[in-house]
């Protein structure tokens, strides 16, 4: 009990740190912008230069939002993945689903190439780019959900995401092979990532994905301290295994799903934050687990997303090299300091 | 490949031994065909050879790249060193870009083309038709090239280009006795200097002086459009490149695109930034810099406002797109999809300047037609 009472006091703080993280991200980019016209821009206040303003609200604003539900989305994805499977490895891809997503992806870039001029007429609105990315995951999800309702080994599917990643990834290089350099290097835009280049509306479609693949996670949570004693075990406690499985896999494609539809695959988040806050939650119970793993994932991503805009300059670097440059030592920090792995 | 070069020295001092002295190849001097602007590549002609120094095959390359260029039953001298060696005129060539292309036509030597990787790109309408009438191979795609099919063609010569020094399928070429000669017109930073390299293919086809002449003649009108620009009463100012995801990649302040802007008496806002490739600017930084500028020259996929705002919702802050002064080199289309700006643009450093003055500057070229550039629709 005493413990409890530590780990909502750790969740509380690490919720206060999102909205400082949060507000840090905001104020900071290439442009400088006084903090007293970040805030008036925030209220709807006058502002010295309407650009700065346009900056803050429809620039930095949904990119931050943007960061949040990236980070939380997926590292609870990793979160559900890595109980469900029992395996420390697992992160919100292992099904396959931005295998998926990439194909859909690849399709649209370098399709024409392959397919003939034609097949060029596609308009590459982002649109187009989201809903390819959408059919690609939900194909895979398909497949994925077939084998489980065939399967009685969870084991089995992991072996089956492993084995759609690599067909998709050898058709992703056949398509590449017959690109011309200036789609090759779209689609190698897009796999970099992207947190910055998405309007209002999309960020609101983004958050009702969210918002549900978030309620279902939370659903979860019961069955997911079950599953952690075993399969035969949360069997025995009256879980259905296969229902129960379906809901997580649901959960995980709707949230992987559309944070890959909209903000490409954001590598590392997923798999690195479960460990991080199990190394300062050492917590089995996903009551603490799914909200500490939520807003350990937006801090991630608030701060990666700081980073990568290098403040006050002009450059900016793409957010997949950052989050496993900044991630990966410091869980392997964390795992050499512990000397024991909470998993 | 050795064989050949050891029968040839045979060959040569077999028959110097039976020549008067005054004919001596090993005597002869050599006299430095005139280069003006390009620095990747020198000339030097001999009474019947001639060597072309290639010396930025790529950039940074450490060592350059001799070719001997050799008429037919010519003597050279022993003691030449050279990396490969090529009978002049050539009458059957692989080249593999589409900057290439308009050189041979320039030269009217388009018919001497057999292959080609990836036909597509190639827009130029005499090229095309020869590819319409199978004259010319596929030679596989991108700089991915099918070496059967080119050994089976064997041209007398392949005109490579190179990224860096690592070229697997030129050397493998090369190991096969058809020579690989590169070219590097596109490591060529000034207009001039990437159009200058007609007279490399000159000297190929032994028509140097009408190459000479094609140069003449677009660097007289390059620099008269210059000197036209001149006279402008405005300045304005310029934005290049394009966005994607939140980045614009924005060309540096000494490439080959912003002379162009420069010469066309304009105002490029990132003319002081100096580098390779391009610049990757957070978008931010780019509207608070370059929101007010009053033309955009694109270089980008888009060819209409519709497709730019579908991609994204920032662009309608700036002013060039709300005045509907975006220009693209989308538009100018072959009929296989191949971008003309990439292929002739290179060779024909004139037209793309006469694009932009009749652009940023309508009153100085009042009839002109746009070639490479045409708004968005």
């Amino acid at each position: 009990m005493l413990n409890q009472r530590k780990y909502t006091f750790s969740i509380i703080l690490l919720f206060l740190a999102v909205i400082l993280t949060g507000l840090f991200n905001i104020s900071l980019g290439s442009v400088n912008i006084p903090i007293s016209e970040v805030t008036s821009s925030l209220l709807g206040l006058e502002v010295e230069k309407d650009t700065w303003r346009y900056i803050i609200v429809n620039y930095r604003l949904p990119k931050a939002i943007t960061a949040i539900i990236t980070g939380s989305g997926l590292a609870v994805s990793g979160l559900l993945m890595q109980t469900l499977f029992r395996n420390p490895l697992a992160g919100p891809y292992v099904l396959g689903l931005s295998s998926g997503a990439s194909l859909g992806v690849a399709i649209v870039f370098m399709g024409a190439s392959v397919f003939g001029a034609s097949f060029a007429v596609i308009l590459l609105s982002k649109w187009s780019l989201v809903i390819a990315s959408s059919l690609g995951s939900l194909l895979v999800l398909f497949a994925v959900i077939l084998a489980s309702i065939r399967l009685r080994d969870t084991m089995a599917i992991l072996i089956i995401g492993l084995m759609f990643a690599s067909l998709t990834a050898a058709i992703v290089s056949v398509l590449a092979y017959f690109s011309p350099a200036s789609q090759l290097q779209q689609y190698v835009f897009w796999s970099y990532g992207s947190l910055g280049d998405l309007s209002w509306d999309e960020v609101g479609i983004l958050s009702l994905f969210w918002i549900l693949g978030i309620l279902i996670s939370i659903g979860s949570i019961k069955n997911l301290n079950s599953l952690l004693l075993g399969e035969q075990y949360a069997r025995s406690l009256g879980t259905n295994i296969k229902k129960n499985r379906f809901a997580i896999i649901i959960a995980t494609s709707l949230l992987a799903g559309s944070i890959t539809a909209f903000a490409g695959p954001i590598a590392f988040v997923g798999l690195a934050v479960p460990h991080l806050i199990r190394q300062i939650i050492p917590s089995a119970n996903h009551i603490t687990l799914v909200p500490a793993v939520i807003f350990g994932g937006a801090i991630l991503m608030l701060l990666c997303d700081i980073i990568a805009q290098i403040p006050g300059s002009e450059y900016s670097l793409p957010i997949n090299a950052i989050t496993s440059l900044i991630g990966a030592p410091v869980v392997i920090w964390l795992l050499v300091r512990k000397r024991k792995f909470n998993f | 490949m050795k064989k050949i070069i050891f029968i040839f020295l045979i060959l040569g001092i077999l028959s110097c031994k039976e020549r008067p002295q005054q004919n001596d190849p090993d005597n002869q001097k050599g006299k430095t065909v005139e280069i003006e602007n390009a620095t990747g590549f020198s000339i030097t002609k001999f009474k019947n050879y001639s060597i072309i120094e290639v010396n930025t095959p790529w950039p940074g390359a450490q060592d350059p790249f001799i070719y001997l260029l050799k008429e037919k039953d010519a003597e050279i001298p022993k003691n030449l060193n050279f990396d490969q060696l090529v009978e002049v005129p050539v009458e059957n060539i692989v080249v593999t870009s589409t900057t290439h292309i308009p050189a041979l036509e320039a030269l009217n030597e388009e018919n001497t083309l057999k292959g080609f990787p990836g036909l597509n790109y190639i827009s130029s309408e005499k090229t095309r038709k020869l590819i319409d009438n199978g004259e010319i191979s596929e030679l596989g795609q991108n700089e991915n090239i099918n070496t059967e099919v080119l050994i089976e063609l064997s041209p007398d010569v392949v005109i490579g280009f190179a990224i860096d020094a690592s070229n697997k399928s030129f050397e493998t070429i090369q190991k096969t006795g058809i020579p690989v000669i590169y070219n590097g017109d596109w490591t060529e930073q000034s207009p001039l200097g990437k159009a200058e390299w007609i007279k490399f293919f000159g000297a190929l086809y032994g028509k140097e002086k009408k190459a000479q002449e094609i140069f003449k003649e677009i660097k007289s009108e390059y620099l008269a459009a210059k000197e036209l620009a001149k006279t402008a009463n405005s300045k304005p100012t310029i934005i290049s490149g394009s966005m994607y995801n939140d980045k614009w990649y924005m060309p540096y302040g000494n490439s080959w695109q912003a002379q162009f802007i420069k010469d066309a008496n304009a105002n490029y806002l990132y003319s002081d930034t100096k580098g390779d490739g391009s610049l990757s600017l957070a978008f931010e930084s780019v509207l608070e810099k370059a929101e007010d500028a009053e033309f955009w020259m694109s270089s980008g996929q888009f060819t209409s406002y519709e497709q730019l705002f579908n991609e994204s919702e920032h662009y309608q802050r700036f002013t060039a797109v709300m005045n509907k002064n975006v220009y693209s080199v989308s538009l100018s289309q072959g009929e296989t999809g191949g971008i003309l700006y990439y292929e002739l643009g290179p060779q024909r450093p004139d037209l793309i300047l006469k694009d932009h003055i009749a652009i940023f500057h309508p009153e100085l070229l009042e009839n002109y037609e746009l070639v490479f550039y045409k708004p968005l629709n």
